[in-house]
């Protein structure tokens, strides 16, 4: 057989040894399953794993928590989610069990946020939630912390963000074409799971930035509407870096309310260049905020001269005023991540506003 | 016995579920009525809806009050149904023109129902399914409502008027016992 690897969590382990035909599991009723569960509308599109009552058990195990706690409600659509119900999408979804601590504290941290409570799910931007881990679990169960940030490759990168998705759709009866009503949506959508790359990071942990020290574990998420690649590998001057974000950051295609928020994933490299110059996050942000925008003129010759207002409904402040469209810090939120092999950052668009809370990890005492 | 295969979907229902919602009870006319808009704050609405309004005030000596969601993207709260049930006879809200502003407009409309207030909703017509789903989560499977062709956002003033006079005789028929105009 050739030396396929099943998965990149494992590119490291040495070459399996051929299976034996006896022991390998039957698969003409693994694919009946698997149909049986496109059949019941579970699916996102993709094979799911089905369920038993074994496999729910050993991811129950994995938490201190009652499988009949509500973890999450949706008021508008009338529906909860209970523990039990999140960790049979989560195992659907092909999580191992012990991935289901890393699922509850992505999905908790998620409904924290107004916009994925308030009707984000539903909206037309169809936007995907992005969610950060950090701490010593992303080694503990082989989350991709370097290269190819954005995936996919590996198991727990991928199998998260699809559980999160999951239970939106099977455990709120968020589905496509009814009351989930993206016009395009975004690429990859419940696929988005970053591990920072603390390791080579200048800067302290994303989630000490969410409130959660001490090198503990913990999940940030939020909805994204897209992210853009700045690529500069062009230059040592850190200030004509930071201009090439502030030009990205300040396209007009993706404002459409007075202030915006991105999210700034930065590759290694560019985080260290700043960070040789002196600068903290915080120079980093408040550089950005200072500068990040446009005139009222660049506004109004798009027909948004309603996003060039002081206030929300305001009225338009002029072609010569500048428009500043991020209001602080909260707005700006920055995150290291991919591998040190090319100035390649991403500018990622927050759907609403993040409040950046950290959600620490929660594993069986 | 092989084990069964889980089903995913949970049984957990939250209490803004409702086995099924009443519709209100509808005066044979406007005349004299207080009208309620409930302007969902997306662009153009707050026109769409104010048009709507000074048609009925010249066609029927309506009283208007108005109002913007608290936020367009959910069902209103229980103390803003309160003093819309409390305030006016009849209600007309929208626009819905997107995902979960059709779907809230939807929700709003089911809910006053209940509560005694005739209510049309308008929603553009892209938004059919989602506001159909919505209104059967809330008890009210074929609420009927108002449409508009899609989009509205980026109409002019006066066609926004244009579509406004368009909609008043579906709106009208929601609203009283006359005729089945919106269904």
């Amino acid at each position: 057989m050739t030396a396929d690897v099943p998965d990149g969590a494992a590119a490291d382990d040495a070459v399996p040894a051929a299976p034996d035909p006896d022991e390998a599991p039957d698969p003409d009723e693994a694919q009946r399953a698997i149909e049986y569960c496109y059949e019941q509308g579970w699916s996102d599109g993709l094979p799911l794993v089905p369920v038993s009552t074994p496999l729910l058990d050993r991811f129950l195990a994995t938490t201190d928590k009652d499988p009949d706690e509500i973890i999450g409600s949706l008021e508008q659509v009338g529906r909860d989610v209970d523990v039990r119900t999140a960790a049979i999408n989560a195992a659907m979804a092909g999580c191992k069990p012990e991935y289901f601590p890393v699922v509850l504290a992505a999905f908790d941290a998620l409904m924290r946020e107004r916009a994925a409570r308030g009707g984000g799910f539903q909206s037309t931007s169809g936007p995907a939630p992005l969610i950060v881990v950090n701490g010593p679990i992303r080694q503990e169960l082989g989350f991709n912390t370097a290269g190819g940030a954005f995936g996919p490759g590996f198991r727990p990168n991928m199998t998260i963000p699809r559980a999160v998705g999951l239970i939106v759709r099977n455990a709120f009866g968020i589905h496509p074409h009814v009351l989930e009503q993206a016009t395009q949506g975004v690429p990859g959508r419940w696929s988005i799971c970053v591990a920072e790359n603390e390791e080579e990071s200048p800067w302290e942990p994303f989630a000490e930035n969410g409130g959660v020290t001490g090198g503990v574990s913990a999940v940030s998420a939020t909805l994204t509407r897209t992210m853009e690649f700045v690529d500069n590998r062009h230059t040592p001057n850190h200030e004509d870096v930071l201009r090439d974000f502030q030009d990205t950051i300040g396209r007009i295609g993706s404002l459409i309310f007075p202030q915006t928020s991105v999210a700034l994933v930065l590759c290694p490299e560019h985080a260290q260049m700043f960070a040789a110059a002196g600068m903290s996050k915080a120079d980093v942000q408040n550089w950005l905020i200072e500068r990040s925008g446009r005139t009222g003129r660049e506004f109004r010759v798009m027909g948004k001269e309603s996003v060039a207002t002081k206030t929300f409904h305001g009225p338009f402040e002029g072609d010569d005023a500048f428009h500043a469209i991020l209001s602080g810090p909260k707005q700006i939120p920055v995150i290291v991540a991919g591998a040190k092999n090319a100035a390649i950052s991403m500018v990622v668009r927050i759907f609403g506003e993040w409040s950046g809370t950290a959600v620490p990890v929660v594993e069986k005492k | 016995m092989p084990n069964a295969i889980l089903d995913p979907t949970g049984s957990v229902k939250s209490k803004a579920a409702k086995a099924a919602a009443p519709r209100a009870h509808r005066p044979a006319s406007l005349k004299g009525a207080r009208v309620g808009l409930l302007i969902n704050t997306k662009q153009n609405a707050r026109p769409f809806l104010e048009e709507v309004g000074r048609l009925l005030e010249e066609k029927y000596d309506v009283t208007l009050t108005k109002r913007t969601k608290v936020n367009f993207a959910v069902p209103e709260p229980d103390e803003v149904i309160k003093e819309l049930v409390a305030d006016n006879d009849v209600v007309i809200t929208g626009v819905g023109d997107c995902g979960s502003c059709s779907a809230a407009a939807a929700a709003d409309g089911v809910v006053l129902e209940a509560a005694g207030v005739p209510v049309a909703a308008i929603i553009t017509d892209s938004f059919i399914p989602t506001a159909d789903a919505m209104a059967a989560l809330r008890g009210a499977p074929g609420y009927k409502y108002a449409t508009t062709a899609h989009p509205v956002a980026v109409l002019t003033e006066d066609k926004v008027k244009e579509r406004a006079a368009q909609v008043l005789d579906d709106v009208v028929g929601l609203l009283t016992d006359q005729g089945n105009g919106g269904a």
